[in-house]
């Protein structure tokens, strides 16, 4: 949204203020500026011309010959614009004079003729960037009169972020603005000129009929003649400095008083219409708007109708079948209001989104319905241009034009703001603000929030507050910390254990923690041959084959191996990361799960010795978080569609089922990179975490040294070291202090199947050191018990 | 003895490198070096005892002298550079265990410190969520944009993968009831193409503070805190309107651009300021859906953009690489953060 501050000059006094000031003082009250824009037209030396002859001199490039009367003097000149006509005025720069783009005029020869000087479009004023046309002058300036002398050299033009204004529907206007800166600012705002139609009251009303008041609550409109002209030169140069191109008055008219009051108008060809009716499309069809295009309607878009016939899409744009044009002998004048959420519903669907429609959509006041009108008697009559009203201020809906009042106590509003503000000053700040303020009591205002607010943006004592705080200035409240908290705050459990597994993974293990998205990615679950079974499925997915959330983190942490094998030989990653599982009764049950990854570019690498790794960081992680006793079921072979195919183990914590871990078959080891290893484990997490600060009891070390015993045992790979240790664990000895495993030796000359597993045993007693006639006698007994369970001493 | 004592001291005066003293050493404390075969090779017995003994004392004071002399050599040789041990310090160190934290973990820590700190608990909320949390309880109303699929992700169930983590407000007051400090950090989804300046999905930490009396003017005290805390300075801030459903006044809170202090520079757009967290009074209806007795109670929220802050603290040029899945992206943040 733009903002003419020459044109704000014309409601508050702002001539001593820079436009930086104003910029930066609506950002800290009221909306966030992006930017400020000097605007310079180049209007030295410019005078008013009337076009007195053409002559057309070539059909190609539609030159004319034009003679121009400038005060007196003529001159002869060459244009190129489509609108020059005899009896028109415009702006004529004559030899010698400098137009925008730093280009000095000077008598030349175009196309056989002589030129002195140029017929000026906006563009060569600096207006604005429009130069399709020359810029027509309203037949009441004098020739020869300097356009300096009519028309401000500059203007600011502030630009306001949009999205700083949807609960504003009052600021996508000029008046709106001025408003809010004369508050600012202290100063006084100054009324705008307004008809107040009392002279029309003896007219006939418009047949008006709203039939849809939920989409429609206030219908406003009114029969009229009016000349078809240049508009005054003001609202020219307002609506080219904003952007807008000019046409004549009327339509001009309507643009200026939207950007004025925020309240879009539209006009009629009044011959084409006979009555006026609001209602919903109905059916399925097709309508065509002014710009000639045809627009596939649904049922529930709301349409202005004349009679049976639909002649606008309401808030949107008018129909090509009711457009004014040059025949058009009497117009309707329509300024409507519509419920914000239809408009956007049709403008967003159609992909058809004009200046009405952005206003309409963010709810505009009723009240303004009727201003608008008001406003646009009171500038045809200001024009001088011929009009004739034909009907009276036809109004079918409720206006609202009431000052809607709310208490608020004084007490509140201080506690909110956490400071003192002065009664008075909360009056003056409220008035200043177009609403009404006074005493209710010694504890209580009334105040009376204005009809061009909207009731969505205020409507309760937090409104209030905010009004008078932002005018008040926020930075004139004084920071303060809130009151010590003596209550504890206690350590959320399971996130701190999400932490400390991340710690364990990346401080001790070397892991990298990565993030993957929430959802599958269909094609890589096909190529895993990976079926997840039910899953959530979203609606409006950012792709087709992205539409299942996860409920396994694996799946996309294995797309990452495919990923980055080529940036390193080997690496391990993991994600904590939420999963969704549907449930029975069609609702989501999320759970957190943590996901890793080892990656070894090789395959000479041991397997056993690399799953051994991350077995011992399963270890580590159930150590770290206090989850418990951590074993592993053996390895099963699956091809499940509902896992991923190749090898798994169950992941347990004191017996109970936390998760899996696995190798995946080579099939699916080809996609990911070929060549390598990879061993991924996924744990369900909430089940997977103990204390955070656990009880850890010492004992007390022996004071005299123990011996150290080693034995290897010969055992079948193929059963395990699980059932290897069921087995030697029978044995119990008061001796024994601790058992440690030391390694696992496969090859020759063992056969193939078997290991020789080495066991070192540390024997001792606390109160004394043991004999050598023990430590013998302890040998011969564990000797005698391997020799009982059939194990043999390698 | 003596002469061999001269021509030590001779040699080594010569030797220029650690392993010429070394070989020196060896001439002559070896196990065949010229002192030791001194003592191996004299004739003890055709010594008298008082021979023997000044041999003896003779022979101590020259292979004291002699060791004294070589060590004070090599000593100078490992000044100069010279290694007595064939260990390299210089060389790059191996087996390294330290991994990576995904740089929003860090800010978090981070962040879930300073606020435990200031007395807030840390909550979770759910990705998935009921579209009442998202939205109604926060006073969106049913019509509003941000509604329709073009903002949101819905699923097909009619829940939603929320789109700011302010849906955990009303949950949270309901839970915990008054007085409530906490934060929740999540991760938050929004209908979008991703490109390099936007993202589907992406983190936010909420936090919320409600008690007797809560005001604007402890809002901006316990923002201009936080932030001192984040940026390790004291940081000037502004408060300016802006517009939430869930918060009445509503406002943006800018900090003064850390890179120019507030001069003007590509990073601030030349504003000196940069627009950092959205925040503001609860709305009195986000209270009553909570439970909370808005008459009595009142209260602040605040939204920080966890990857915009990781963003800038790292400065992370794109957002889409935080899901990129690019091992040589998570490989710059090694896990040196902590709590």
């Amino acid at each position: 949204m733009k903002i003419s501050l020459e044109w704000i000059s014309q409601y508050v006094d702002i001539s001593d203020l820079e436009p930086d000031t104003i910029a930066n003082n609506l950002t800290m009250a009221t909306a966030e500026v992006e930017g400020v824009e000097i605007l310079t037209r180049t209007i030295q030396g410019i005078v008013v011309g009337e076009v007195v002859a053409v002559e057309k001199i070539s059909k190609d490039k539609n030159l004319s010959l034009a003679e121009v009367e400038c005060g007196g003097k003529r001159y002869m000149t060459v244009c190129g614009a489509p609108n020059v006509r005899i009896g028109m005025k415009s702006a004529f720069a004559p030899p010698g004079v400098t137009i925008a783009g730093d280009l000095k005029i000077e008598k030349s020869r175009i196309a056989g003729h002589i030129s002195e000087g140029i017929l000026c479009s906006s563009r060569e004023l600096g207006m604005s960037e429009f130069h399709d046309i020359i810029l027509e002058i309203p037949a009441a300036v004098k020739t020869g009169t300097l356009l300096s002398e009519i028309m401000p050299e500059k203007d600011a033009i502030v630009e306001i972020d949009n999205k700083s204004l949807t609960h504003r529907p009052d600021l996508w206007g000029h008046y709106g603005f001025a408003r809010e800166i004369a508050a600012i600012f202290g100063r006084e705002l100054k009324p705008l000129d307004l008809d107040d139609l009392t002279a029309y009251q003896s007219l006939p009303e418009y047949p008006l009929e709203i039939q849809d008041y939920a989409g429609c609550p206030c219908y406003c409109c009114m029969e009229m003649k009016l000349a078809v002209r240049p508009s005054p030169l003001p609202i020219q140069w307002r609506l080219h400095a904003l952007g807008q191109r000019t046409f004549n008055l009327l339509v001009d008219l309507t643009n200026y008083i939207m950007l004025e009051l925020a309240q879009p108008m539209h006009a009629f060809d009044g011959d084409k219409l006979k009555a006026v009716k609001v209602g919903p499309f109905g059916k399925e069809g097709t309508f065509t708007t002014l710009d000639d295009q045809p627009r596939k309607m649904q049922s529930k878009d709301l349409m202005i109708w004349n009679e049976k016939e639909p002649v606008a899409l309401a808030g949107i744009m008018g129909g090509v079948n009711s457009e004014v044009s040059e025949s058009t002998s009497k117009l309707l004048l329509e300024s409507a209001n519509f419920l914000g959420s239809r408009i956007r519903r049709t403008s967003v669907r159609l992909g058809l989104r004009t200046d009405a429609s952005q206003r309409f959509e963010k709810d505009q006041p009723p009240i303004n319905t009727k201003v608008a009108i008001q406003r646009f008697i009171s500038l045809v009559k200001q024009s001088g241009a011929d009009h004739e009203i034909l009907s009276r201020l036809t109004i079918d809906g409720d206006l609202k034009d009431d000052f809607r009042p709310v208490n608020v106590s004084v007490d509140f509003l201080n506690a909110r703001v956490g400071m003192q503000i002065p009664k008075s000053e909360m009056f003056r700040i409220l008035k200043s603000l177009g609403f009404t303020a006074e005493d209710k009591d010694d504890k209580t205002i009334t105040a009376g929030i204005p009809p061009f607010r909207s009731a969505k943006d205020i409507s309760i004592p937090y409104d209030i507050l905010e009004e008078i705080c932002r005018v008040y200035g926020f930075d004139n409240i004084e920071p303060q910390l809130p009151q010590q908290y003596t209550e504890a705050v206690h350590v959320n459990v399971k996130l701190r254990n999400e932490h400390k597994a991340r710690r364990t993974l990346a401080l001790g293990h070397g892991f990298m923690e990565v993030h993957t998205y929430s959802w599958f990615d269909d094609y890589w679950l096909q190529m895993l041959r990976f079926d997840p079974g039910k899953t959530l499925v979203l609606e409006n997915p950012s792709a087709g084959n992205m539409s299942r959330m996860r409920t396994t983190l694996l799946p996309n942490m294995l797309n990452l191996v495919r990923q980055n094998n080529l940036h390193r030989d080997e690496f391990r990653l993991f994600e904590m990361g939420r999963v969704y599982q549907p449930t029975e009764d069609d609702k989501c049950d999320e759970t957190t799960r943590l996901c890793g990854i080892s990656y070894r570019q090789t395959k000479s690498y041991n397997l056993e010795l690399h799953f051994r790794e991350l077995r011992g960081i399963l270890e580590d992680l159930a150590l770290a978080t206090s989850a418990g006793d951590l074993s592993l079921s053996p390895l099963e072979e699956t091809k499940d569609k509902s896992t991923i195919a190749g090898h798994q183990a169950k992941i347990m914590i004191n017996k109970n089922k936390v998760g899996f871990i696995g190798i995946p078959e080579n099939r699916i080891l080809k996609e990911l990179a070929p060549n390598a290893q990879v061993i991924w484990f996924e744990i369900e997490f909430d089940k997977f975490f103990g204390p955070i600060y656990p009880a850890i009891k010492y004992e007390r070390s022996s004071e005299f040294p123990g011996s150290w015993m080693d034995f290897s045992i010969v055992w079948d790979t193929d059963a395990g070291y699980d059932k290897l240790i069921e087995k030697i664990d029978k044995f119990s000895h008061p001796l024994i202090v601790k058992r440690e495993f030391v390694a696992l030796y496969k090859g020759k000359p063992l056969p193939q199947g078997k290991g020789s597993y080495s066991f070192r045993y540390l024997i001792g007693l606390k109160e004394r050191t043991i004999t050598g006639e023990e430590i013998e006698e302890f040998k011969k007994q564990y000797l005698e018990f391997l020799k009982s369970q059939e194990l043999e001493l390698r | 003895m003596k002469q061999i004592q001269q021509q030590l001291i001779d040699d080594l005066s010569k030797a220029s490198s650690m392993k010429e003293v070394e070989e020196i050493r060896v001439r002559y404390l070896g196990k065949k070096g010229l002192l030791t075969l001194q003592w191996k090779n004299a004739d003890f017995k055709s010594m008298s005892p008082d021979e023997r003994k000044n041999f003896g004392i003779e022979f101590n004071k020259t292979k004291n002298l002699a060791e004294a002399k070589i060590r004070e050599a090599m000593e100078k040789q490992q000044a100069a550079g010279s290694r007595s041990i064939d260990v390299d310090a210089t060389l790059p160190g191996t087996d390294r265990r330290l991994g990576c934290l995904h740089p929003i973990t860090l800010i978090r820590m981070e962040l879930e410190e300073i606020f435990h700190g200031m007395g807030f608990k840390v909550l979770a909320g759910n990705d998935v969520e009921e579209e009442f949390y998202n939205f109604d309880a926060l006073n969106i109303p049913a019509d509003h944009p941000a509604r329709e699929t073009q903002d949101t992700f819905w699923l097909t169930n009619g829940m939603l993968l929320r789109t700011h983590t302010s849906a955990y407000q009303v949950r949270a007051m309901k839970k915990f009831g008054t007085p409530l400090r906490a934060i929740f950090p999540g991760r938050c989804f929004r209908y979008e193409s991703v490109d390099a300046s936007h993202e589907n999905t992406f983190y936010q930490l909420e936090g919320l503070m409600v008690d007797i009396d809560i005001s604007i003017a402890n809002l901006i005290g316990v923002m201009k805190t936080l932030l001192g805390e984040i940026f390790r300075k004291e940081v000037t801030v502004r408060l300016r309107p802006g517009f939430f459903p869930f918060v009445e006044p509503g406002f943006e809170l800018d900090c003064q651009c850390l890179i120019c202090e507030g001069r003007g520079c590509p990073t601030c757009k030349s504003t000196g300021w940069i627009e950092l967290i959205p925040c503001g009074l609860v709305h009195p209806k986000v209270l009553e859906y909570g439970s909370i007795d808005s008459e009595k109670y009142s209260g602040f929220a605040f939204g920080l953009g966890l990857t915009r802050l990781a963003m800038m603290k790292f400065g992370i040029p794109e957002i889409r690489l935080f899901n990129s899945g690019d091992i040589r992206f998570y490989g710059q943040f090694p896990a040196s953060g902590s709590i």
